[in-house]
């Protein structure tokens, strides 16, 4: 069935869940970038100086001294926007005197912080546990992420790997006490843990080289066997980001070599990401799947099925170089291969289990539908939404009875800035689903084949 | 010819590319030694005299070479002023023809130079990939760069005179040449002399006889007449031959401060009998700094201060040895510096995973000790990573701080991996800092303040400003690459105006008025 590109049967079934779940979304939601209520961010995705102005100052924010450099940074920001729209003019008007300054920063400042507090849920473990109890009570599930500065030293490694134990502990603590909710709790193969955390190698190590792959692997491996050991105990299931190409090989090797090992072979349940926006992602789920496969482990490997984060980074990176562009460089192409991808995965259960992590209506109504076509069961597929960006897809999903969980990074300003900027980009590149949802592409449009 | 465009380097993070250069070692190393003659025009010279031996094996002879005279250098020039007229009259497009096909010939044996160059060099696997690329560069954008030229600028012209300008070749170029880019350097400037339709002659370092090998043998294989490019392996005194030797015209070097002002001193000399002033293009060293805004995102700055210090063990004239920190981020950059100087490995250049490999020989190993030992007696060392190997030039990575301003660490060229932190209170402080050192090769800057970056920008005198990035791997025709102050005179290597330095301009105006007619 999977070869099928786009079977009849599916897409019917596909328009009808499309259907459904938008008819689910509240009302303002149906424009999320508007819901975001930052009319920068609408002035930032129709105007391309001024996106880069604002990002830039995004960025720069938790580096500044005080609220005169902030607004001192804001004004040099703006300064490079060639047409300005009245309320910048009045910014630029304000940046001319100290009392202005102290007053354009205050309010610059609230602005970030506000919009920050939308992706990140807590600046530590213990104060997003309000949230995630409430994600669950709503019907949904979620997994922590732990944000950081870049790893570059040993001691930065190694709080990290702290930082993850202590969130194990906190959640895996906390979740007993949450309400039962069947729905997330369990799947055809058995029962899912409550407690989920996903990490980065990177953060797990000084010494990711793209040349010297082993190098990363075998540091990050030692602070990863403890977390495999902790999570195994208190019953809590690791879930591996993955990160841009450089860090693909130390990663993918990591996982396979770890999971392993005789001491996990009955758990922890573990996971790992694809990347779809990867020309060679085919050939890696063919890797993973014979892994699986052959693996005498216990708990099946969850696969969560992404497009990318990276994008832009490995064009660059590419161009700069003169390499052949690793990623798909349109868009249609890359979405197709995503349809593709989820119907290998959801056709190779139960070696895995499969995860589907869009906003894209179109992907995850495509999964739902092909695995319903299929013969599957809804609660063998999970969604996966970033908090923030995907709240009321959420929602709308579980309330249409799919088993949802909720990407949750914890962190403070600081670390949180390299999050918060790449997901703003997300969300208004002119080739994002969401931005298209908000800029009121009509449905039919939306659920179109790519 | 199609449009210049760099060479792709390897894409390492690919099993498969490492393993074509791990192949291509085990095809080279049952060759060594390898033996390189003196090659002066036709002739064939000796090929036992010295010896390049691995950095980091120094039992392991990497080749074996003519050590030239200066009977040698004499014959030699005599050659290059007996070929340069017919390559002179051959015209830019023939030349660049021969270059092309020079490129084309290092290209196919990219995988055997690099792996060369790890050998005679201890350049790590990434930087002497990079290096055979860069010179690949060079001879594609030079041979664009002569057939551009020939065409000389557009003057004014007014009815009753033609004005027109062209370049022609200067005559006879020494090439001197460093080690420390064993192939990319001595290419970049025997390309642009032979591009341009001079005739050269290369000496090439000591250290690296065997790369220097591959490119006259290539540039003879592609068509060059042989009394066009001679290679004179050898020692100083065959430089010195060819900067006093009054048939030489045009003197290309690259190296240290020392050598390229005394060759400065001893070519503006000009005997009875020597019709022309030497032209000297000389890069010389530096004391390359990076300035550290107190609004840098250190995510971003460290690793990127790290590669430009140790990378290569330092040894690039582009590296950086200071770094001026804003009192707001000192603090944590030194602790994430030191941190990061710890997590550093140190080993042999054929290994993927090293950071810092040893240094070219054991004066240099002995001089970065001793600089070491200052900063260590001067200041405070945050940093200092103790496992090294035994055998080979290794030196321990060092991060010094709290110096003097006077100390010699923060003033002299180590060329090592040796890297001092000072604390400033503005960038201003930091922009006066860099104003008193003589030398203005590269320089860095983090900070994501616009007006900053405009403010360094107008301040700094280096030749090379890298923003927000690493400060070393300049890309021909992307970064044309060059100092000023005492760290060169010359222009920039694979830039626009680099070709000029080896032409002199001529202007013919010719009266095309006769009896009141203008004759066309
Ligand atoms: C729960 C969750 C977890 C995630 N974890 C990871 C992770 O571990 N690693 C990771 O890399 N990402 C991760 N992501 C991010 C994800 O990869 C996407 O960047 C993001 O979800 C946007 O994709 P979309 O399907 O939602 O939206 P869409 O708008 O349909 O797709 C946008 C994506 O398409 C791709 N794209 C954009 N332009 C082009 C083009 N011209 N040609 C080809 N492709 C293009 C890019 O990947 C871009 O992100 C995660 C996302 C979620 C929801």
């Amino acid at each position: 069935m999977s070869d099928v590109e786009h079977d009849p049967g599916v897409e019917a079934e596909l328009n009808e869940v499309g259907r459904a779940l938008y008819a689910s979304f509240p009302q303002r939601s149906r424009n999320p970038v508007k819901a975001l209520d930052a009319r920068a961010m609408e002035l930032a995705s129709q105007d391309a100086e001024l996106r880069a102005a604002l990002f830039r100052f995004v960025d720069v924010t938790p580096a500044c001294r005080s609220l005169d450099d902030l607004a001192r940074h804001l004004s040099g920001y703006l300064n490079e926007v060639d047409a300005k729209p009245p309320p910048l003019e009045v910014a630029m008007r304000m940046a001319g005197t100290k009392p202005g300054r102290t007053a354009l920063g205050a309010a610059a400042a609230g602005g970030v912080r506000h919009m920050a507090h939308r992706f990140i849920v807590g600046d530590s473990p213990r104060k997003a546990l309000g949230i995630l109890r409430e994600l669950w009570e709503g019907g949904a599930a979620s997994t922590v992420d732990l944000l950081g500065e870049a790893t570059v030293t040993e001691a930065e490694a190694d709080r990290y790997a702290a930082r993850c134990a202590e969130a194990l502990d906190t959640i895996a603590e906390a979740a007993p006490r949450w309400p039962e909710r069947p729905q997330l709790e369990a799947d055809s193969l058995g029962p899912l843990p409550r407690a989920n955390l996903s990490v980065k190698v990177s953060a797990l190590t000084p010494h990711i080289r793209p040349d010297a792959p082993a190098l990363g692997r075998d540091d990050a491996a030692r602070r990863m066997r403890p977390l495999l050991r902790k999570a195994r105990d208190l019953g809590a299931h690791l879930h591996i980001d993955m990160e841009s190409l450089d860090a693909l090989e130390t990663t993918m090797d990591l996982i396979f070599e770890l999971l392993d090992e005789d001491e996990f072979r009955e758990g922890p349940s573990a996971g790992l990401v694809l990347q779809a926006y990867l020309r060679e992602s085919p050939n890696q789920l063919d890797s993973i799947l014979a892994w699986a496969r052959q693996s005498p482990r216990k708990p099946p490997l969850v696969v969560r099925l992404v497009k990318g984060a990276y994008w832009d980074h490995e064009i660059v990176e590419a161009r700069q170089h003169g390499w052949e562009t690793p990623v798909f460089e349109v868009k249609a192409e890359c979405d197709r291969n995503y349809e593709q991808l989820t119907r290998r995965l959801l056709d190779a259960r139960p070696a895995v289990r499969v995860a589907i992590a869009s906003h894209n209506l179109r992907s995850i109504s495509h999964a739902i539908a092909y695995n319903r076509h299929s013969g599957g069961e809804d609660r063998d597929l999970e969604l996966q939404v970033l908090r923030g960006l995907g709240d009321e897809l959420g929602y709308a999903l579980a309330a249409q009875g799919q088993r949802v969980r909720v990407y949750c990074p914890v962190g403070d300003l600081v670390a949180g800035m390299a999050y918060l900027v790449r997901r703003l980009l997300e969300n208004t590149s002119n080739e994002s689903f969401l931005h298209e949802q908000a800029m009121g592409v009509p449905l039919e449009e939306l659920l179109a084949a790519p | 010819m199609r449009p210049f465009a760099n060479e792709p380097t390897l894409e390492l993070r690919r099993a498969a590319a490492r393993e074509s250069l791990v192949a291509a070692m085990r095809d080279l190393d049952p060759q060594l030694p390898l033996a390189v003659p003196i090659l002066v025009g036709r002739d064939r010279g000796a090929h036992e005299g010295f010896e390049s031996t691995d950095p980091g094996e120094p039992d392991r002879v990497v080749a074996t070479a003519g050590r030239a005279t200066e009977a040698d250098a004499a014959a030699a020039v005599e050659a290059a002023a007996a070929a340069f007229p017919a390559w002179r009259d051959i015209g830019a497009r023939a030349r660049a023809d021969v270059l092309v096909g020079a490129a084309e010939i290092l290209r196919s044996r990219r995988l055997e130079l690099a792996a060369l160059q790890v050998r005679e060099c201890a350049k790590p696997w990434g930087e002497a990939d990079g290096d055979v690329c860069e010179a690949i560069d060079f001879l594609e954008y030079y041979a664009r760069e002569a057939v551009r030229l020939e065409h000389g600028p557009d003057l004014l012209q007014v009815p009753g005179e033609r004005n027109s300008m062209r370049y022609e070749p200067r005559g006879v170029c020494a090439v001197i040449a460093p080690w420390n880019f064993p192939l990319a350097i001595p290419t970049g400037m025997t390309s642009a002399a032979l591009a341009a339709g001079n005739s050269v002659v290369l000496k090439p370092a000591e250290q690296s006889p065997a790369s220097a090998l591959a490119l006259v043998d290539a540039l003879r294989d592609a068509g060059a007449p042989p009394g066009a490019i001679s290679l004179l392996p050898g020692f100083g005194e065959v430089g010195a031959a060819l900067v006093r030797d009054p048939r030489v015209h045009v003197i290309a070097f690259t190296g240290s401060s020392a050598v390229g002002l005394e060759i400065v001193r001893s070519s503006a000399d000009t005997p009875e009998g020597q019709g022309h002033v030497k032209r000297v293009v000389a890069e010389m060293g530096g004391k390359n700094a990076v300035i550290v805004d107190s609004d840098a995102d250190l995510d971003d700055a460290v690793p990127a201060i790290i590669r430009s210090a140790f990378v290569y063990a330092g040894q690039k004239c582009s590296a950086a040895s200071r770094v001026l920190a804003h009192e707001g981020v000192a603090d944590a950059l030194l602790e994430r510096l030191s941190g990061a100087v710890n997590v550093l490995i140190v080993g042999q250049a054929d290994d993927f995973a090293i950071d810092v490999p040893p240094v070219i020989e054991r004066d240099a190993q002995e001089r970065v000790r001793r600089y070491a030992e200052l900063a260590a007696s001067d200041g405070r060392v945050v940093a200092q990573q103790p496992d090294i190997p035994a055998n080979g030039w290794f030196c321990a990575p060092t991060l010094v701080t709290d110096l003097p301003p006077d100390s010699a660490v923060l003033r002299d060229e180590i060329f090592g991996p040796v890297l001092a932190v000072e604390r400033v209170r503005s960038i201003a402080e930091a922009c006066d800092a860099l104003e008193r050192s003589p030398f203005a090769l590269t320089g860095g800057l983090f900070s994501r303040n616009p007006d900053t970056v405009a403010e360094v920008t107008r301040r700094t005198p280096v030749g090379n400003l890298y923003v927000n990035r690493h400060i070393t791997g300049a890309m021909v025709g992307r970064q044309p690459f060059g100092g000023n102050r005492r760290s060169g005179i010359g222009s920039k290597a694979g830039g626009p105006d680099y070709l000029l330095q080896f032409v002199e301009p001529r202007v013919v105006t010719e009266n095309t008025m006769r009896h009141g007619l203008v004759v066309e």
